[in-house]
């Protein structure tokens, strides 16, 4: 709000309670009436318009009694006058003044994919405006999507839950259906946004573009050449130039921006607070969120946290999470028994695969164009890293390492069909341009050079890319001291962030926070953990409670699968 | 008392607007926006056709926290009475109109 309609405002309250003042008696609860549908206007200068109205028609309706002419009313006549003069004055000026205007929830029909006829009465969407630029709301505005679940109970429980999902770049509201299915506190209204930039939010960075990022992208992974390092940045340079060709500003991206979004939706929907659910990369903006607008926040947890830098390399991070589940696998009699040193197997299918890179026949969900995919040791590492995020893979993971290591095709061609598809899926969706706009903007760390020690998962990310798409921007926040309760979730298998040091975060934000850790989870907890989906609703419906976690405790066995016949 | 005509342009703009959901309550701001009356205007209005026994309020709990009541509004049988007719009224005007 700026001063002058913090001006406004506080006159439109004097004038209705002025107004409140010249009735009585019998037409005292008129007054009280006009003067509460003040707290309803959401805009100061109708406020104001309102309040003198209010005046008006409390003075229409006292008329008859100062005609009678007592020195009393004649006070009150003259207080009214001044009052009027400068409400109009006021009034006059807003004329003046540029105010942006007040964020709106523009109502569309919701045209979303899967959703049953008794999951769509309880759907509300449409899109809210935002300015491009904060700082210049001239500069032009991008339409965001948003979709309100409304609860199963109605009337639903006050303080909705808003979902701040991962990425960055990662669509959102195209999910609704699935999200209606696992709300995440089932008695409130849940809120989902497409970040600026993903889904169905404009923009679009460089919508020709995109496939080539994405190809670029899985090529590193796939060969980690230095030359496929320089096909990705000539094509993200191209993005970046079609981006600019197309009149966007690469600096309107990063988390500081995409909280000022999600603040304006708040505002937009006339949300007084929610609880914020922050998942993955989400974290960073709800973080955010809480340390710039904590009044506006009633609880927030943080599942899976993506810190701000500085961070660890990707690489070590991972090798972390591998190892503890190789060190679960060894403790496991089952797998023990199937695979009995799987650390040493996988190393050494590492050096099998960089002599011998293997080749399996891709399951038809997986054909894209091609309908073979080459197994090589740098694909190998990123393909499992990627499979740590997910606990419904973590039965074969095993089998999957010794089916690559014996060179054994079918085996792993079953395996890809199963829990690779999702995988691919889940990278598929993702906007890249996006992605980097965002990172390039919040992350340090990606406008400095690689180490040469570099693994493929360090190179996969957006080293070579940063410096020259955007300037770093102001970085995520961690709302250090904060009053709002947190909850904070980690599994501990996470190959995003050591449990360590999601533990970290939750103690340098201090007393208010709480930090549950999940065995046999990787990245993504509530997702894969009703344990998970249980505390995290209690927390959010009584967050000043002591939290039962006692169900982490019995978290079921992995059953892992036994190794494959010999081929 | 005699009664005071309800034939104004602002009243009958009035009726009509609560005459389009008769049962549901309506708050004033939505009213003002609706009929496009402002506040020095509907108010005095509102406390017309109450005294006349044309329309009933009510205190309503506020939907989110942190509001206070609100008051609202509806027509009684009387006030649905004389809205319809204004209604029939208007329609038969314009028919004269489009017969003339």
């Amino acid at each position: 709000m700026s001063a002058v309609s913090g001006v406004y405002r506080r006159f439109a309250v004097k004038l209705a309670q002025h107004a409140s003042w010249l009735l009585s008696g019998a037409q005292s609860p008129w007054a009280a009436a006009m003067r509460r549908e003040l707290e309803y206007i959401d805009d100061d200068s109708a406020a104001l318009r309102w309040a003198l109205g209010c005046v008006a028609a409390s003075y229409r309706a006292r008329l008859a009694d100062w005609l009678r002419f007592d020195a009393r009313a004649w006070r009150r006549v003259a207080t009214s006058a001044v009052m009027l003069l400068i409400g109009l004055t006021l009034l006059e000026n807003a004329g003046g003044q540029t105010q942006p205007p007040r964020p709106r929830f523009d109502e569309t029909v919701c045209d979303l994919p899967s959703v049953s006829p008794e999951v769509r009465p309880r759907l509300r969407c449409g899109t809210v405006s935002v300015p491009r630029d904060y700082e210049n709301p001239s500069a032009g505005r991008f339409k965001l999507a948003v979709v309100i679940i409304k609860s199963e109970q109605q009337p639903s429980w006050p303080e909705p839950v808003v979902y701040i999902n991962g990425g960055p770049g990662a669509p959102l509201t195209a999910y609704a259906a699935y999200q209606a299915r696992t709300p995440y506190a089932p008695l409130r209204d849940l809120i989902l946004v497409d970040q600026r930039g993903t889904g169905r939010s404009e923009p679009s960075i460089c919508p020709d573009q995109e496939r080539r990022l994405r190809d670029a992208t899985f090529a590193i992974a796939a060969t980690n050449t230095d030359e496929e390092m320089a096909r990705r940045q000539a094509a993200y340079l191209a993005c970046r130039d079609q981006a600019i060709g197309r009149g966007l500003d690469l600096k309107d991206f990063g988390t500081r921006v995409t909280v000022e979004d999600f603040e304006s939706v708040r505002q937009a929907l006339r949300v007084e607070r929610w609880n914020v659910y922050g998942e993955s990369y989400g974290t960073a903006v709800a973080t955010t969120l809480v340390a710039l607008h904590p009044n506006s926040v009633r609880s927030v947890v943080l599942d899976s946290i993506y810190p701000p830098d500085p961070v660890l390399p990707r690489s070590l991070i991972v090798s972390d999470a591998r190892e503890a589940f190789f060190a679960h696998c060894a403790r496991d009699k089952l797998c023990l028994t199937s695979f009995p040193d799987l650390a040493e197997t996988y190393r050494d299918t590492l050096v099998r695969l960089d002599q011998n890179p293997l080749t399996v026949t891709l399951p038809p969900q997986m054909r894209h164009g091609e309908d073979r995919i080459t197994i090589t040791k740098s694909l190998f590492e990123v393909g499992l890293s990627n499979l740590l995020y997910d606990p419904n893979a973590y039965p074969a993971l095993p089998r999957i390492i010794q089916s690559v290591h014996d060179g054994d095709a079918q085996g792993l061609a079953q395996e890809l069909g199963t829990v690779l598809a999702s995988q691919a899926a889940a990278a598929e969706a993702i906007n890249r341009a996006t992605q980097a706009a965002v990172e390039c903007r919040d992350r340090p760390h990606f406008h400095g050079p690689l180490t040469v020690a570099a693994s493929v998962l360090d190179r996969a990310q957006l080293y070579g890319v940063c410096d020259r798409w955007s300037e770093g921007g102001p970085p995520p926040l961690v709302p250090v001291g904060t009053r709002v309760p947190v909850l904070v979730l980690a599994g501990q298998f996470d190959p995003v962030t050591r449990p360590a040091a999601s533990r970290h975060v939750a103690e340098l934000i201090g007393g208010s926070a709480r930090f549950v850790e999940f065995p046999l989870i990787g990245h993504n907890v509530r997702h894969f953990s009703a344990c998970g989906t249980r505390i995290a609703a209690d927390f959010i419906d009584h967050p000043a409670q002591t939290l039962d976690t006692s169900c982490t405790d019995r978290v079921a066995p992995i059953h892992f699968q036994p190794r494959h016949d010999t081929p | 008392m005699p009664r005071r005509p309800n034939n104004s342009r602002q009243t009958r703009a009035l009726l009509a607007t609560l005459l389009d959901h008769p049962h549901t309550w309506r708050h004033g701001y939505d009213l003002a926006k609706e009929t496009d009356l402002k506040s020095g205007t509907l108010y005095p209005l509102l406390m017309r056709l109450s005294e006349q026994g044309l329309l009933e309020s009510c205190w309503q709990e506020a939907k989110r926290p942190g509001l206070p009541p609100r008051h609202a509004y509806r027509l009684t049988a009387s006030g649905l009475a004389l809205a319809r007719e204004q209604e029939l009224a208007a329609i038969a005007a314009e028919r004269a109109g489009a017969l003339a």
